[in-house]
Formats: C-alpha cells, sequence, structure tokens
C-alpha cells in the first residue's frame, strides 16, 4: 500500500515537473508514426498544427488564470462573441474590425476580473457569469444564427488562411502568441507575481504584491487570447457565429491540465500547454482513426480531464477540495 | 495503565521525530510533557491518539498490546485528545459539537432528538461543573469556554468506554488567560478521580503546577522524568534546553541605545473595536516589544503598522511622514517590512525558490531593460545564504524544503533586499528550535545595530523583556504600562504582568 502511495507521488511530481506529458507526447507520435507510416509530414502536419494553433491560443489564456490560482470559464463565449464581432463588421469596417472584435475580449476579461477581485466573487462563478453574459450578447447581435463572411469580408481574412515558406500562417500566430506569452511569465513582473500569487497568496499579498491587479491582468490577458482564438477560427471558417467555440472550454482546460499546469496554481507555464494542446490534438486524430464517432469528442476528453486532475493533484497539500 | 515502549517514528529519512521513546500513564495522575518546539512532544501525542502510526516500539494497555489504526481507534480503548489548535466548529451549537460524529445514539429512523442530545451535553459540561448553554452557537463562546467544551467533548468517552480515560491536552494554555487556567487546572484536578491526563506544554512553571510526574523530551527522546513536586522550573529548563538561562541568551552584552531619528510615530491611534488611544514612538535602531494577552489588541496594532489593518482613529506617522496604510504594499513602500508569525503562510510563497522569494517584495535590483535578470537575482540570493548562513544546497531550493530557522532568514533577507528600514516582528522565533532562536536574537542586535527599527511581539514575557529597549504593556485596547529595558536595567516579568491582567 505504502509503495504504491509512493509510486503515485513520484508519478504525480513528474507530472507537474513537465517530464510525463513531454514523455506521452512523444508516445503519441510514435504510435501514430507507427500505424500511419508519413502521416506527421507535409500537408496532413501542417493541417494538424492549423488545427491546434487555435486550441492552444484560447488554452494559453486560461494558462495565465489557472496559473493564479483560478479559472476561467467564458472563454469559449468570448471566443464565440469576437467571431461574430468580426463577421458582423468586417463589411462595413475592413481589417478594423480586428482589432474591435479582440477588444471585446480584453474588456470581457478585465470585467471578469473586476467582478472577481472587487466583488470578492469566486472565479469560477464570476467567469460563468460573464460567460453567460457574453454568450446572450453574441446571440443578440447574430440574431441567433451564424453570419457567413461573405466575398467582401475575405478579402481581409484570407491572409490567415495563407502559408509563409509552407508553415501556415495560424501556426505562426500560435507561435507568435506563445512566445509573448512565456516572455511575459518569465521575465516581467507580472508574470513573477503570478506564479507567487499562485502558489501563496496570502505570502503574496504580505510581501507588498498587488495581488488584486495581478488577477486582472490575468483574467485580461485570458480574455483577449479567447478574442484573438476566435477571430482565427471565424476567419479559418468565413463564418462567425454565436456557438462557434462552444465545444472547445473543455478541450482547452484539458490542454492546459494534461500539459502539467497545477489546477491549485503556482505551477506550471505556456510550454506545457502546448505540450498538452499537441497531445489533445493527436488524441482527437486518434479517436477519427478508431472510429470514435466525433460527437463522443468530449466524452473522452472529459475523462482525460478527471485522469489528469486525479493523478497530478498532490493531496498531501490540499485537504480539502470543494 | 497506558505505556509506549521503544516508539520510533521518522517522516524523514534520516531524522528521528520519535527516538526509542518510553513512556508510562499510570491510573489517576497528571503526566506532564515538556520540550522545546520541535522536540517531539506533538507526534507523541499523535502516536498514542493513534493519528500516527509508530515506526517501530509498541503500545500497551494494561499490559495488553494496543494497536491503533486511527483516532476512533483511541477512542474506542478511552484515548481522547483535546487539540492545540481547538477542533470545534464554530457554526455549529455546543451540544452538536459535544457530539458531533455519535449522534446515533439520539436518532431514530434517521431524526436526531435534539432534546436528548441537549440533556446530555448539559450533563457532560455538568461533569466539569461549567455552566454553558448547550444551545449557543460555539462562535458566540470565549476562547476558555470553547477550551472546556473540547475538554467535555473528550469526557463523551466515559459513556461509550467502560474503563478509566486517557486525556491527552495539546497545549491547552497556550492562549488563555492566567485566570481561565486556574479554572482549566482545578477542573483537570477535580476529573483525576475518573481519568489519567497528559498534559503538553513549554511553560514550565504550568506543567508543575499541575502534573504529578514529568517527562523532557529533547531531539525526538524522552531525556528525563521526575516527580514534579522533587524538581524545580529552571532545572528543568537546564534540561530542555541544554542549557541555563542567562543574559547572554539574548545577547545582552550586544545591546546599544538607539539613534535618535523618530521612525515610526502613532498618536491616539486606533481602530475601532480593537484598540485605541495609543501612542508610541519607535526610533532608529530601537526595539519596542509590545506585551499583553490575546485581545489586548497588540495583535491589531502590528497588522495596523504593518498595512493589514487601516486604522480609523489617529495618526501614524513612518519617518515623518503621516500615512495611513491601506495594504501592505503601502506599507512596503514606505519602507516597513513584516515577518509573519505564519510563516508557512503569509511569510514565503513555499513552492517558489529561495531566490524568488528573496526578491518578491523589490525585484527592482534585479531587472535589467524591463527583465528579471536570472543571474543577478541568483548572484543575490547566493550572497544572502552566505551572509545569513541559510542552510540550502543553493537558491533554486525550493522553500518548503528549508527548516524553520533557515525559513526565517529568507524571510528576513527579502526585507533586506527590499531595503526596510523598520520591521515587525510577529513572534518571529515560534516554532523554532534553540539553535535557530539563539540565531535570531543575533539578527535583530545586528539590525538594531544598523539603525532598523523593530517593533517586536513575542511569545514569552522572558524574549520580549531581553531583547527591546522599551516594552509597552497593552490592556483591553489600551497601552498600562511603558517600560525601559536598557540593557543592565531589565523590568522585572512580574511588574509586566501586572499591567497585562
Amino acid at each position: 500500500m505504502e509503495n504504491i502511495t509512493k509510486i503515485k507521488s513520484l508519478f504525480a511530481n513528474s507530472w507537474v515537473q513537465g517530464a510525463i506529458p513531454t514523455g506521452l507526447l512523444v508516445l503519441l507520435i510514435v504510435i501514430v508514426e507507427l500505424a500511419s507510416p508519413g502521416f506527421l509530414t507535409g500537408e496532413t502536419l501542417a493541417l494538424l498544427l492549423s488545427n491546434t494553433a487555435v486550441l492552444f491560443i484560447l488554452a494559453t489564456g486560461v494558462t495565465f488564470v489557472i496559473l493564479i490560482g483560478g479559472i476561467d470559464l467564458s472563454i469559449q463565449a468570448v471566443a464565440s462573441l469576437a467571431s461574430v464581432i468580426l463577421a458582423q463588421l468586417l463589411p462595413s469596417m475592413g481589417f478594423a474590425a480586428f482589432p474591435v472584435a479582440i477588444l471585446s475580449g480584453l474588456g470581457f476579461g478585465l470585467l471578469s476580473g473586476i467582478v472577481h477581485v472587487r466583488l470578492r466573487v469566486p472565479s469560477f462563478v464570476a467567469t460563468l457569469a460573464t460567460g453567460g453574459v457574453v454568450a446572450g450578447i453574441a446571440l443578440w447581435i447574430a440574431n441567433g444564427r451564424a453570419i457567413t463572411i461573405e466575398e467582401a469580408g475575405r478579402v481581409n481574412t484570407i491572409w490567415i488562411n495563407e502559408t509563409v515558406v509552407g508553415v501556415p500562417v495560424v501556426v505562426l500566430l500560435a507561435i507568435a502568441v506563445g512566445l509573448i506569452s512565456f516572455l511575459i511569465l518569465r521575465y516581467t513582473r507580472f508574470g513573477r507575481y503570478s506564479f507567487a500569487v499562485g502558489a501563496g497568496e496570502s505570502a503574496a499579498y504580505a510581501a507588498g504584491i498587488n495581488v488584486d491587479r495581478t488577477k486582472v491582468i490575468a483574467f485580461a490577458i485570458s480574455g483577449t487570447l479567447a478574442a484573438i482564438a476566435g477571430v482565427i477560427l471565424a476567419s479559418r471558417l468565413s463564418s462567425g457565429s454565436p456557438s462557434l467555440a462552444n465545444q472547445l472550454l473543455l478541450p482547452a482546460i484539458a490542454a492546459v491540465i494534461v500539459g502539467g499546469t497545477a489546477i491549485t496554481g503556482g505551477l506550471g507555464g505556456v510550454g506545457r500547454t502546448a505540450v498538452g494542446a499537441l497531445i489533445i490534438s493527436i488524441v482527437r486524430i486518434g479517436m477519427t482513426f478508431v472510429g470514435v464517432n466525433i460527437f463522443a469528442e468530449n466524452v473522452i476528453f472529459g475523462a482525460v480531464l478527471i485522469g489528469a486532475v486525479a493523478i497530478t493533484i498532490d493531496r498531501s497539500k490540499i485537504a480539502i477540495i470543494k | 495503565m497506558l505505556a509506549a515502549k521503544g516508539i520510533s517514528k521518522s517522516f524523514i529519512a534520516g531524522t528521528y521525530a520519535l527516538n526509542n521513546v518510553d513512556i508510562e500513564i499510570r491510573p489517576n495522575e497528571v503526566v506532564g510533557l515538556i520540550g522545546e518546539n520541535g522536540a517531539g512532544k506533538s507526534t507523541l501525542m499523535r502516536v498514542l491518539s493513534g493519528t500516527h502510526r509508530p515506526d517501530s516500539g509498541t503500545l500497551t494497555l494494561d499490559g495488553q498490546p494496543l494497536r491503533l489504526r486511527n483516532s476512533s481507534a483511541a477512542a474506542a480503548n478511552g484515548i481522547g485528545m483535546v487539540f492545540q489548535e481547538q477542533s470545534l466548529l464554530l457554526n455549529l451549537t455546543v451540544a452538536e459539537n459535544i457530539y458531533l460524529g455519535q449522534e446515533q445514539q439520539f436518532t431514530r429512523f434517521g431524526i436526531v432528538n435534539w432534546r436528548a442530545m441537549h440533556e446530555a451535553s448539559r450533563r457532560q459540561l455538568a461533569k466539569i461543573g461549567v455552566d454553558i448553554d448547550v444551545t449557543a452557537r460555539t462562535s458566540e463562546l470565549t476562547f476558555a469556554a470553547r477550551q472546556m467544551v473540547e475538554l467535555a467533548k473528550a469526557l463523551t468517552l466515559e459513556e461509550s468506554v467502560d474503563r478509566p480515560l486517557v486525556i491527552l491536552l495539546d497545549e491547552p494554555t497556550s492562549v488563555l488567560s492566567a485566570s481561565d487556567i486556574d479554572v482549566l487546572f482545578a477542573r483537570v484536578r477535580s476529573l483525576k478521580s475518573r481519568a489519567s491526563f497528559v498534559f503538553v506544554s513549554h511553560r514550565l512553571d504550568e506543567v508543575l503546577r499541575i502534573s504529578d510526574r514529568v517527562y523532557t523530551m529533547k531531539d525526538g527522546k524522552v531525556v528525563a522524568e521526575h516527580e514534579a513536586a522533587k524538581v524545580t522550573g529552571p532545572e528543568l529548563h537546564e534540561i530542555m534546553v541544554g542549557r541555563g538561562l542567562h543574559t547572554e541568551y539574548y545577547k545582552e552584552a550586544q545591546q546599544i541605545a538607539p539613534q535618535s531619528e523618530v521612525m515610526v510615530e502613532a498618536k491616539d491611534l486606533g481602530i475601532s473595536g480593537f484598540f485605541h488611544n495609543v501612542d508610541f514612538s519607535i526610533r532608529a535602531g530601537e526595539v519596542v516589544g509590545i506585551a499583553g494577552v490575546v485581545g489586548s489588541g497588540r495583535e491589531e496594532l502590528t497588522r495596523a503598522v504593518g498595512g493589514f489593518l487601516p486604522h480609523t482613529q489617529g495618526t501614524l506617522k513612518i519617518a515623518g511622514e503621516t500615512v495611513r496604510l491601506t495594504s501592505p504594499g503601502q506599507a512596503v513602500r514606505k519602507s516597513v517590512g513584516y515577518i509573519p508569525r505564519e510563516r508557512r503562510v503569509e511569510g514565503l510563497v513555499m513552492f517558489l525558490s529561495i531566490a524568488e522569494n528573496i526578491t518578491l517584495a523589490d525585484l527592482s535590483h534585479v531587472m535589467r531593460r524591463g527583465a528579471i535578470d536570472y543571474g543577478k537575482e541568483r548572484r543575490v540570493a547566493t550572497d544572502w545564504i552566505k551572509r545569513l548562513r541559510i542552510k540550502a544546497p543553493g537558491p533554486d531550493t525550493a522553500c518548503r524544503k528549508l527548516s524553520g530557522g533557515n525559513q526565517q532568514k529568507v524571510v528576513l533577507a527579502r526585507w533586506m533586499t527590499a531595503g526596510s528600514r523598520i520591521l515587525i516582528l510577529d513572534h518571529p522565533t515560534r516554532g523554532l528550535d534553540v539553535g535557530a532562536k539563539e540565531e535570531v536574537y543575533e539578527f535583530i542586535r545586528q539590525l538594531s545595530g544598523q539603525g532598523i527599527a523593530i517593533l517586536l511581539l513575542s511569545d514569552t514575557l522572558e524574549e520580549t523583556i531581553g531583547l527591546s529597549h522599551t516594552v509597552l504593556v497593552m490592556r483591553d485596547g489600551e497601552i498600562t504600562a511603558r517600560f525601559d529595558a536598557a540593557a543592565g536595567k531589565k523590568p522585572d516579568q512580574v511588574e509586566l504582568v501586572a499591567a497585562m491582567v
């Protein structure tokens, strides 16, 4: 019994230290390569990475919030709203529709953050509520329907579907988002404060850190990145819809946790989220291979998320889970 | 009656929390268990109460071997524990707390017969002769009254166990006032005819007053056993800490007179409900100690200076500037550093490294062109590790892996890095072993010598008097006395106590 506990704790430790997710990713790649040699080259690889890009950007945003010890459940609604705003405004505003759509994400991210810290509402309730508000606004603006981006608007979205020396632009965007996020977390005061707040909020507060500001910034980043993911998705599909990103919340959070960022905060990072997002994408492909019904996808992701959290939580540090 | 033989318990490979411990609890006696923090008292109590299982050694009850799988197994054998940190649920009533987990005896068809439970609770409280409303919410009770409820709860075992009880009291007096302690002791004495007690404390005088026999623990071992009547406090102290009490312990020879610059000045300072009309000042290089019991307002006063609780009356000046601190961040910017008693919660971010904790309050020293310079941060931390003799493999070691004394040094290094000129030391030696305490005393002298103004709250009067230049005594939210405590002219503890209660 004691040995099992030890093995389990060793496993949990190496998971949150990032070793196991990377190993898992390599294993999955090997399996895919064996099952279908040459699958991970050229066009299919480009497609896999493009599909991962949106998920990764969404997951990167929520990584900031999970690192400070919170959660953001509003990201899929924020992404959908951004897609609707983009589709609605492209014909009249042209390229300026992009910043407007992205700023909507920043705005609602700030709102979630402020509600959370000022009114002292737990983040899952605050973002569940703002997510509901945002989803309602998106439905209202779009009149409940998907808005197709017509020929006139597509002039401004076509660039997202291009490739640069064989690399899809969406992948480059994801890499840029990932790199900037990595630098922010590693080299700025905000980044350091995020880890401190997530790992020990009282101690961070006592050390003079502005905990509230750190939290609000994290939610603002999450909202902004969700909106960026939304506009990319809309551009790729040439359509904005109030339900466009509806199936993405669960895989995004699963990607963060599977990648090795602790759900309890203070431990993890963007690199791990990249690994997690790739794992989720490959699992998704694998399911298609094996012939799992596409509608059953989230059944698997839900199970994966529960498994990853259950394995990685170190119960000696948290006595009671509410 | 209850005996432990050869008990060993190790949490970290190579170090023993308990090392081959033998103790024996006889019928109708009070056994005192003393030792410094970390000596193994609490671990031994947990072994006796079934929460920890020993690695080796045996427990026997009336000569029969006893294996305790958990605390309910201990309860079934008549061993009850009154916890140091009270285990009562404040949102429940007194009666609900006393019979928490034992409701089945009042239950029929899933419905609890409250009247029967209240009646039974009254009987339990009557046993220890206290008059507490069993239907009151526990949160409305004073701390001392809660302790009595806790004791009554432990005594409910009498109903289910057909043998004399063993009640373990883990530091029950640490937050009680002197008169409440008298009441508790009177109850314990009157209950001796039906139960044995183990009384854990680090206050020697109390242990000697209540106990029949005293075991002294040090470094996980029982090092002495005495009849309480045949030993004195100073003798026990010498065994416990391994040295006699003398002024050198507090480095009194290094105490020098403070400078003239006033760093902190409070006038008519108050927070409604906690303290009022408080006047005091701290000069550069001065250590001002505040003595007082729980509820005297001294905790809140220090929290106010640290920015945790903004004051509502009077004025507070820091380095000559009138301020109202509404967050620790503001206090930090006014060069106030706070070393909290809850080191693991408020002192350090335990999962971050030594280096990250040292620079947490002020990253500006290690920023280069807007980015954290990791090389420089490590050098700063390595430098502090050397200067403060922090025992750690390196600056990247997570703080949770350090011992209490070394953690305290990291907190200190943080405030020195941030350039704090005023330090609030809130029980700086709590939970530290003797050697680590002595190092902290040494640092306090050095800091004071460098002109740092220090506000000190401490666990013992001895420490407060020994370290301070000036001692303020607080009672019921007011300063009731001031004592000059210059080197060689230290006030007597008795004088302070008179002003405290």
